[in-house]
């Protein structure tokens, strides 16, 4: 051949103008804030413009040091991992065993009514999720609270929504309720695709239902199951896969709850946009972005070794 | 003989009393789902419609008690509101077409087997769906680019999803090459042959992605938050919504110190109305998810689709 790259690059111009289009995209809105986490090295004055990236004094380590010996630092990230582990824990399995229950609805309409509804809340903002429970849960006129007075489980009024003992379950809950009807396509797909010559067999050897969903299903569906569980690992300080801490921590944490609500997203918007601390926000950003990677990685490889699946 | 078939029986019989309590236990779990899942929505429609002040006694769990379209007629009432409601409409609307087709042709670009130094950008997509800068210099780049508090932060940093982009890759493959290579022959250019042959065939992912894009849109309360609060035209349906609710939160949590002063305040700033800061934040939800409700159930058929192609490895 001596048609080179570059002459195959000017024959296909258009289409490389299209294509270099969504690179130059990405390289102003992905990669020039990579760049930018040198912010977390030195120190930045916003004055200076973009330019200032890399002209600001280096301080090497010194957030980082900072950060680190900040008393509440122990607390916010503590904070970050037992909401992202509790709704890896309870978030994740919702959408299989939903996909399970829904494969084994015989009647095909209420089937189909039930998928659609139980993506309904996975197209509503978390700002509408956060109405929904004020009017449920809130101590002055949530109807929870009403029944269960009315029902006398309660003597009084809890206040779901102020006290910090509360947020991580209402926090978790309200993920499941958004989430699961959503992930559970994926799943169900994965069941849809499983050979039926499989069930037949099963059912001439006398296979129960819960034989079934045990024996065949669950192994056929273990890869599907694998996958989600890395992309979830993966973006597991960000809330799993529906990626929701930052906005249920922004929107549901007050001043009251702040002891168990605050996270290093929401500190990083606090001191950063705030405060106006860009640098040391930079830092505590750039902490959970290399903590995420690495989990990302150690999941990929545990995939790897148990199962010999990975993503990557 | 006789007994393999009472073996037989005996295993019919076990299957069909297991069949009929799976059955029992399907129907009580889907019956939860489903009334966990509409009723809070039902609750906020029948308090929307109910008096204001009558739905503040309480006690209303299934039907409205005084009906009443007045929380809708004082939402709609409101000049900001109904501007936030214009702009809402103008992002999602601007935002979804610019960002379906920007990414659309970026991706019929990237679909291309044989396209030059297609390894190169396919690497740098995937690396930065994995990596991020993180929020204060993303902050930056959008001060630095003069976007903070214009139009353009709705709408130029979402032009473009690498989800979507390679949701779109795997659908123009599918499409048969003979098309693009009879277009050709005719003597139309590859902008032609996106808008005149691969569009039309093309709805399906257009429409789920477009739906993804839109939905972004519509909820974003985020961008107007922290990017935008300075321009107060800019403001949007969510982030109107946001503000009530959260002051709505901060009140019922100061009411539980001084719940007094604050039904206080409740009665004395609304006299003479029949609505309170609840209803109409029921009504202003209502009328966020409304839209949502209508659109989505239609494209169904289309994101399932969407979001299996993209469960496959690449």
């Amino acid at each position: 051949m001596t048609r080179t790259t570059w002459q195959k690059f000017c024959r296909q111009w258009m289409l490389q103008f299209f294509a270099l289009a969504g690179i130059v995209f990405l390289l102003i809105f992905c990669y020039m804030p990579m760049v930018g986490v040198i912010l977390a090295f030195n120190n930045y004055k916003p004055k200076t413009g973009f330019l200032g990236f890399f002209t600001s004094p280096w301080v090497g380590f010194r957030w980082f040091k900072e950060l680190f010996s900040d008393p509440s630092f122990g607390r916010i990230f503590a904070n970050t991992l037992k909401l992202s582990l509790l709704k890896l824990l309870f978030s994740f399995p919702m959408p299989i065993l939903f996909s399970l229950v829904l494969n084994e609805m015989r009647i095909l309409k209420a089937k189909k009514l039930m998928q659609t509804i139980s993506y309904l809340p996975h197209f509503v903002s978390w700002v509408v999720v956060q109405g929904i429970l004020v009017s449920l849960l809130s101590s002055q006129s949530g109807v929870l609270n009403q029944i269960l007075l009315d029902l006398g489980f309660i003597q009084e009024k809890l206040p779901f929504l102020s006290l910090a003992k509360y947020f991580l379950p209402v926090a978790v809950v309200s993920d499941i309720w958004k989430e699961m009807g959503w992930w559970s396509i994926i799943f169900l797909a994965a069941i849809a695709g499983i050979d039926m010559a499989q069930y037949e067999a099963a059912i001439v050897d006398g296979a129960s239902r819960m034989q079934r969903i045990w024996h065949i299903i669950l192994p056929s569906i273990k890869p599907t199951i694998v996958v989600v569980l890395i992309l979830s690992l993966g973006g597991l300080l960000g809330g799993g896969l529906g990626g929701s801490n930052f906005e249920q921590a922004y929107l549901l944490g007050n001043d009251i709850n702040n002891s168990a609500s605050e996270i290093l997203q929401t500190y990083t918007l606090k001191v950063g946009l705030s405060a106006g601390r860009f640098s040391y926000a930079t830092a505590v950003g750039l902490m959970q972005s290399v903590i995420s990677v690495f989990l990302v990685i150690a999941s990929n490889a545990a995939a790897r070794k148990i199962s010999g699946e990975g993503l990557f | 003989m006789e007994q393999v078939n009472n073996a037989h029986s005996r295993a019919t019989m076990r299957r069909s009393l297991e069949d009929r309590m799976i059955s029992v236990v399907i129907f009580i779990v889907m019956t939860l789902v489903f009334v966990a899942i509409i009723y809070p929505f039902y609750y906020c429609l029948i308090i929307s419609l109910n008096q204001g002040r009558d739905a503040s006694l309480g006690g209303i769990y299934f039907f409205p008690r005084k009906f009443t379209l007045d929380n809708y007629k004082e939402v709609f009432r409101d000049s900001q509101l109904i501007a936030s409601y214009g702009m809402t409409i103008l992002r999602t609307v601007v935002g979804t077409v610019s960002a379906v087709l920007f990414t659309g042709l970026v991706a019929y670009a990237m679909s291309h087997r044989d396209l030059a130094y297609r390894k190169i950008y396919m690497t740098l997509m995937i690396v930065a769906m994995y990596f991020s800068g993180g929020l204060i210099p993303y902050y930056m780049v959008l001060r630095s680019l003069g976007l903070l508090n214009t139009f353009g932060v709705y709408v130029i940093p979402s032009l473009f999803g690498i989800w979507n982009c390679i949701l779109m890759i795997n659908f123009f493959r599918t499409i048969p090459e003979s098309l693009k290579e009879s277009a050709k022959l005719d003597g139309a250019n590859e902008m032609t042959i996106f808008f005149r042959v691969i569009a039309p065939l093309s709805m399906p992912i257009f429409a789920t992605i477009a739906l993804y894009v839109g939905v972004g849109h519509w909820n974003d309360w985020y961008s107007t938050s922290f990017f935008a609060q300075q321009n107060r035209g800019l403001r949007t349906l969510a982030y109107m919504l946001k503000e009530l609710i959260t002051r709505a939160n901060l009140t019922s949590i100061a009411g539980q110190f001084a719940m007094d002063m604050s039904s206080a305040q409740r009665q004395g700033s609304a006299a003479s109305a029949t609505y309170t800061a609840e209803s109409l934040r029921m009504a202003t939800m209502i009328v966020v998810v409304v839209p949502i409700i209508c659109v989505y159930p239609f494209l169904q058929r289309f994101f399932v689709k969407g979001v299996m192609v993209g469960s496959v490895k690449e």
